[in-house]
């Protein structure tokens, strides 16, 4: 639908698109508290008709050069440029964050208390990774790679790794207090458990290996527990668990779209 | 992008249209709802972070931006505030999105207001952290322990970082209250916290916190819908138990005529 620009038009139309970006907030200030409430809800309500029909109504073959398979109605070819302002709003909010950050470990870098050290760190690393990244995209020479590749691979996702690692050591202390028997619910999940990690194990399906293997008696072998547990309760637990959540979701969803959604940052009823 | 095919067609809109029925008859009725044992413990939780003169630390989950699970997570959030302001408790909201930052600083600071004590608003305990996940709870795991948290609320959509943030709070002896429509993260939750909201709970926690009769209505004519689902997958599992010997009996009728 809207096809890529080059040249002075590009410019213009960015230009066009900051102006009329500060037009837009510039108005939206000047609207009584009120009647805002009216814009946003019309927005939303207009938001979500549209994608609420593009679902609904029926389809029909839209082969496209990269998907050939392609279904849709005469809405779809707007897929792409109305979910386009999702991440242009978000890119208001990008400098939020990274100020929110300054301004917090700023002021305590300013105290020099305790945490000063730790707010210096964040403000070298912040600088550094910075710098590294768009001297990589400004000059992508080997220096400049293998420093970013320094900086991000060796240092941020294996920091990320070690968090990842740390939950294993988690999950033993949070096992060892859901396990503890203190009632007939914590019982079950015990006996449970112990069975499903058998059945996943060599050693437990080792000591069951003498249980036929089909016919009736089959249940008496671990890994076939274990199965039964994870696909008929467990699964049937999830599901309706799924389905709540799913009616709930639909209901908020409806709420905020029909702007019948109330408390908080809503309005109250009273 | 996927379309809705006819079953989905036949049983959506049915099931829209029932919620916001629901909805428009609680207005002029008041409603029951039941007790839900974790949303009562969060007044419990503000008491004892009080008592002790300690923070709280409330979380809204790791959404990618706005959705309606951050939504709904800093609905409990602003009421979890809005209770502690009356006794000066502090609460400490670490977000994960920079999007998020910007709405839950209004939203806490309205709350504070609303609770008559605006000038318990303190702008640098609403603070970005990350959107990198572990990052997130690594810092979020941080601030409980120098801070010492008395009470910790996660709300929201979580992923593996549950267990890291929960743990870190059983481990400073706060007093936690869980809730996440993640399936995959309610165990972990169930084992590290001492409340946990489990599955559509936490859709019905403003309603359940709020009283607000159009989110009691909301809630009703969930019920009503999980009821008619319900309903429905009994109805295909006795279908589909007896139509085999329905139909050999039928057949063999056939054959006899």
């Amino acid at each position: 639908m809207f096809r890529p620009v080059n040249g002075y038009l590009w410019y213009i139309y960015i230009l066009g698109a900051l102006i009329a970006s500060v037009l837009a907030f510039a108005l939206m200030q000047l609207v009584p508290p009120r009647a805002r409430r009216y814009v946003i809800l019309a927005l939303t309500f207009i938001g979500g008709l549209y994608y609420a029909l593009e679902f609904f109504l029926p389809v029909h073959p839209m082969p496209a050069p990269d998907d050939p398979t392609r279904v849709g109605n005469f809405l779809t070819q707007f897929l792409l440029p109305i979910g386009n302002i999702t991440p242009v709003i978000g890119g208001f909010a990008v400098g939020l964050g990274v100020v929110n950050l300054s301004q917090v470990h700023g002021k305590r870098l300013l105290r020099n208390g305790l945490s000063a050290f730790e707010s210096l760190a964040f403000f070298l690393s912040m600088i550094a990774m910075c710098a590294v990244n768009i001297l990589q995209q400004a000059h992508p020479n080997a220096i400049n790679k293998n420093l970013n590749a320094l900086l991000y691979n060796g240092g941020l996702q294996q920091l990320d790794a070690t968090m990842f690692s740390i939950i294993a050591f988690y999950i033993v202390s949070a096992a060892y207090r859901a396990f503890r028997i203190r009632s007939l619910e914590a019982t079950l999940l015990l006996v449970t458990a112990v069975l499903v990690m058998l059945g996943q194990i060599g050693v437990g399906q080792w000591i069951t290996h003498l249980a036929p293997r089909t016919g009736f008696f089959s249940f008496l072998r671990v890994e076939v527990l274990r199965d039964w547990i994870l696909k008929v309760p467990n699964a049937a637990a999830v599901r309706a668990i799924a389905f709540g959540l799913g009616i709930g979701a639909l209901a908020i969803a409806l709420r905020i779209w029909l702007g019948l959604e109330r408390g908080s940052y809503f309005d109250s009823q009273g | 992008m996927e379309h809705a095919n006819t079953a989905v067609r036949e049983i959506l809109i049915p099931i829209s249209i029932i919620i916001v029925a629901a909805i428009l008859i609680a207005r002029r009725r008041s409603l029951f709802i039941r007790r839900i044992q974790g949303l009562t413990a969060i007044d419990e939780a503000i008491g004892r972070a009080t008592e002790m003169g300690r923070p709280m630390v409330c979380l809204t989950g790791l959404s990618s931006g706005i959705d309606i699970n951050a939504l709904q997570a800093l609905s409990i959030i602003t009421y979890i505030i809005r209770s502690s302001a009356r006794f000066g408790a502090r609460a400490i909201c670490p977000v994960s999105d920079p999007q998020m930052l910007a709405v839950t600083e209004e939203a806490v600071r309205d709350a504070y207001t609303e609770a008559g004590r605006p000038e318990l608003y303190n702008r640098e305990d609403i603070r970005f952290l990350s959107n990198r996940q572990f990052a997130f709870a690594a810092a979020v795991a941080g601030v409980i322990w120098r801070e010492r948290a008395a009470a910790c609320f996660l709300f929201g959509y979580y992923y593996a970082e549950s267990l890291i943030i929960a743990e870190t709070g059983q481990q400073v002896g706060a007093i936690q209250v869980a809730g996440t429509p993640t399936t995959t993260q309610i165990p972990f939750f169930i084992a590290a916290c001492d409340y946990v909201i489990i599955g559509d709970e936490f859709y019905a926690a403003s309603a359940y916190l709020s009283r607000e009769p159009t989110l009691l209505g909301s809630l009703v004519g969930q019920d009503i819908c999980k009821g008619i689902l319900l309903l429905l997958v009994l109805i295909g599992i006795t279908l589909s138990t007896v139509a085999p010997v329905l139909g050999s009996l039928f057949r063999q009728f056939l054959m006899k005529s």
